[in-house]
């Protein structure tokens, strides 16, 4: 079962289990994790999804695609190398996932 | 608070106290995701009351619009449901949808809001300067919470500022009820008109606008056709002056009534004005004092093919809506869905609904009712109520007309 330890701004975490095939968006969606609003359901049309993914999970994930880059660059909080849409990040079983959600998404 | 309770588990259930609705609704939450009700125009419909359930039907792309959309099914609907609407981006279905939506989507997106978001400041302060330089009574929603919206969403779309009070007219026929007044239709063509000459204005002569961006707009060497912009422009004037301009309203009445939570929200309008905001889309309405009923919803998809939901099935062929006055109190989702919060923190209401139809000017209207909350009580804090709220009840939304108010 993947694992998604979601680190709000404030510093604090709270770890989830995930169902393989979720998304990080929709894991937290799912479980009421603050901070992530995934309002456009994951078709890359809202970006308020947005997470700093950490540097040791950079490479569990297909890179940035044309779209996801395109949203990134309207999301509320100025994005970084790491950011991510987390409705791209999808878990395959047994994954352990740290994301960092920024101060605003909306 | 009415004497006698009837809590049961019946959809839809008439107009009874907002304290009484919320319990009305635990139960029917308790009791099932959805119910089946015949509406009394188009048909069976079924209506989503569990707010998880509500996401996964809004989220899944089995559920499309497309019957609607060519007139082979009537919109299962309260009222029969105004032409006008089915021709707006709302009905489009991917992939002319994407195409589309992603076309409009970053020129209202959070970044960009952002950055209009001081402009709003500045227009809001205009209005509130106006208002303060004559005393006595005052209509909230002429004044205040009607031209806000209609400033900023113009200056958006490109309309010249001479042209804006056209709009609110239009605005309003775009919602009529039965949409079989001559006036309405009249309206409707005539603004119909006006965007397109404004599109060839804007084709020949682009400006900074999103007009003139669509007209620009390149998809595989093809510009988009009139008949490709005009719903994009229909759904963002539908969305962007009336129910902005309701939202605005709702908001100042709803802690006009609240000396408790206004008190609150007076010791720091800028800092409490986004919670605030999220809670007054969730549930101001109710703190309006206006007794709540439910049976309304958001526009129905039809199921594509059978679907499972929530252990519902939802058989192939059949209409499936949300309704968001119940997935907006689902205890399973929101503690204490009755109490009026202005700092719950999470709040996933339904309000501008979810997947890839919710609202497109969400940033937005989102920024706009923070705005036009936190200017106004920062300005004239001694803000009161002097009479009662008027609504339009001939209008699809059943905006307020009216809402005296004084300091």
């Amino acid at each position: 079962m993947p694992k998604v330890f979601y680190t709000q701004p404030d510093g604090s975490e709270r770890v989830v289990e995930a169902a393989a095939g979720d998304s990080v968006m929709q894991t937290a969606v799912r479980n009421g994790v603050a901070g992530i609003v995934g309002q456009c359901g994951g078709v890359l049309s809202c970006a308020t999804c947005h997470v700093f993914l950490a540097e040791e999970n950079a490479g569990d994930f297909p890179p940035v695609g044309e779209d996801e880059d395109e949203m990134l660059d309207c999301a509320a909080t100025e994005r970084e190398d790491n950011s991510r849409l987390s409705c791209q990040l999808v878990l395959d079983d047994g994954r352990e996932v740290h994301v960092t959600v920024p101060e605003a998404q909306l | 608070m009415t004497e006698t309770t009837s809590v049961g588990t019946e959809f839809p259930f008439g107009p009874v106290s907002p304290d009484d609705a919320v319990e009305h609704m635990k139960r029917l939450l308790a009791d099932r995701p959805m119910t089946k009700v015949t509406m009394p125009h188009g048909g069976d419909l079924w209506v989503v009351h569990r707010n998880r359930a509500a996401k996964e039907v809004l989220a899944d792309p089995r559920f499309v619009r497309e019957p609607f959309r060519t007139g082979e099914r009537v919109v299962p609907f309260p009222v029969p449901f105004p032409d006008f609407l089915r021709t707006t981006l709302q009905f489009e279905d991917p992939p002319q949808h994407t195409k589309l939506r992603k076309l409009v989507q970053k020129a209202i997106s959070p970044r960009r809001v952002r950055e209009m978001r001081s402009s709003a400041v500045a227009f809001a302060n205009e209005l509130i300067d106006r208002m303060l330089a004559r005393d006595g009574v005052h209509n909230l929603v002429a004044e205040y919470a009607v031209p806000l919206p209609i400033e900023m969403l113009s200056s958006l779309l490109g309309v010249p500022s001479s042209d804006r009070e056209k709009f609110e007219r239009w605005s309003s026929s775009s919602m009529s009820v039965a949409g079989a007044s001559d006036s309405s239709a009249a309206d409707m063509a005539e603004l119909a008109a006006y965007m397109t000459d404004l599109i060839a204005k804007r084709r020949e002569e682009p400006r900074d606008d999103l007009l003139s961006s669509l007209a620009h707009a390149r998809e595989k060497d093809e510009t988009l056709t009139d008949a490709e912009i005009l719903p994009i422009a229909f759904i963002l004037i539908v969305g962007g002056f009336d129910n902005t301009a309701n939202f605005i309203t709702t908001a100042v009445r709803s802690l006009l009534r609240s000396d408790e939570q206004r008190a609150l929200f007076l010791t720091d309008p800028d800092g409490l004005a986004p919670t605030a905001a999220e809670e007054v889309l969730r549930h101001g309405g109710f703190e309006t004092g206006n007794p709540v009923g439910a049976g309304g919803g958001l526009v129905p998809f039809v199921a594509k093919e059978d679907v499972l939901v929530d252990g519902q099935l939802i058989a192939a062929g059949e209409a499936v809506a949300i309704d968001p006055v119940s997935t907006n109190h689902d205890p399973a989702t929101f503690e204490e869905p009755g109490r009026f919060d202005i700092t719950r923190k999470d709040n996933p209401h339904l309000m501008l609904s979810h997947g890839l139809h919710h609202c497109l000017g969400a940033p937005l209207a989102r920024m706009e009712l923070q705005v036009g909350m936190s200017e106004i009580f920062k300005r004239i804090p001694g803000l009161r109520l002097a009479g009662e709220a008027e609504a339009r009840s001939d209008v699809l939304t059943q905006p307020m007309t009216g809402l005296p108010v004084t300091w």
